[in-house]
């Protein structure tokens, strides 16, 4: 009976270390090629992001200047008309 | 039965353990999820990136475009009143520095001015000087010296609201007469202006020939005789004539 006993836990203890071992073997992990790659591509990304920021700072500014560009023209044509009624009188 | 109990026990702490070393562990599969969804940012950035660069380059364009139009259409402005933009600048200094005159008469107190009325007079000749050059036609200039002109007359009205008062000194020290304190640069500057103080102090001047040591005159503003003392001293001179 004791050596029953000491088998079948054998036995339990073998099919569980064997189990274990297979969850965790099946499912494979990256390389450090391939983590490197992908940190890289993280990088390029942060890095874009960054630049995308900058340029719709830089495009906001932009729009910015020429509407009051737009305004300044506007005003100097209407000015030109108000010279040439003054100028009229 | 314990053996059985006992395997249990370890089957499930086994168990247990195995799934979560497998749930820890950063998997290809995952890597590779990763991987895609970095990939897919990058390249949306990159197209984004791409057209907002283009979308600058036509704005920076543009914008230039827009400093082409306005200085031609500044130096066309200036052109349709016959001067240009160095002459405007040199204007647009004289109306700063006028201002700068108006706004520092303006600060002082009434005796102050009182002082000083002569600036208050230059101040009045150099702005119209100023609204006699045309570049006073174009809204910028017009505006200003508008609002100058508006200074000046607050100035003027201030002034004439002022009444300044001579005290007669005597014949012997001060050699004072009407004539001679009209002549007084503080005074008039000018003996002919007599009558507007004789004019201005009817009430205690009979003859104006004879005026007494002690006596405060009244000194009226202005740098002209008006018609109603320039006729009291074409009487005067009448009189003394015959």
């Amino acid at each position: 009976m004791r050596t029953l006993n000491r088998t079948v836990i054998a036995s339990c203890m073998t099919l569980l270390l064997s189990g274990s071992l297979m969850l965790v073997g099946c499912s494979s992990s990256p390389d450090e090629a391939q983590m490197k790659q992908l940190n890289d591509l993280k990088e390029e990304v942060a890095a874009l992001q960054k630049d995308m920021a900058a340029k719709d700072q830089q495009k906001a500014g932009l729009d910015k200047e020429i509407a009051e560009k737009n305004a300044k023209l506007t005003k100097c044509n209407d000015d030109q008309q108000v010279v040439k009624q003054r100028l009229a009188k | 039965m314990n053996v059985m109990k006992t395997c249990a026990i370890v089957l499930a702490a086994l168990l247990v353990v195995g799934v979560s070393v497998a749930q820890e562990k950063y998997t290809k599969d995952q890597w590779q999820q990763d991987l895609n969804s970095y990939t897919t940012q990058r390249n949306d950035l990159n197209t984004k990136v791409k057209a907002v660069t283009d979308q600058i380059t036509t704005l920076t364009q543009q914008s230039s475009k827009l400093d082409e139009d306005w200085t031609k259409c500044i130096d066309d402005l200036y052109a349709l009143v016959g001067s240009n933009r160095q002459a405007a600048d040199a204007f647009r200094s004289d109306i700063d520095a006028t201002e700068n005159t108006a706004n520092e008469l303006s600060r002082l107190s009434d005796a102050d001015l009182m002082a000083r009325s002569a600036d208050v007079d230059a101040l009045a000749a150099k702005t119209k000087g100023l609204w006699d050059n045309k570049l006073s036609l174009i809204p910028e200039f017009y505006d200003r010296l508008t609002a100058l002109n508006d200074k000046v007359k607050a100035l003027q009205t201030t002034l004439s609201n002022q009444v300044k008062i001579y005290s007669v000194g005597t014949w012997a020290r001060n050699r004072d007469c009407l004539w001679n304190i009209s002549k007084k640069p503080d005074i008039y500057s000018n003996a002919w202006m007599w009558p507007k103080i004789w004019q201005g102090n009817r009430d205690q001047i009979k003859d104006p020939d004879v005026i007494h040591p002690g006596q405060k005159l009244k000194i009226p503003q202005g740098k002209e005789l008006t018609s109603d003392e320039k006729s009291a001293a074409r009487k005067y001179y009448a009189r003394k004539g015959k």
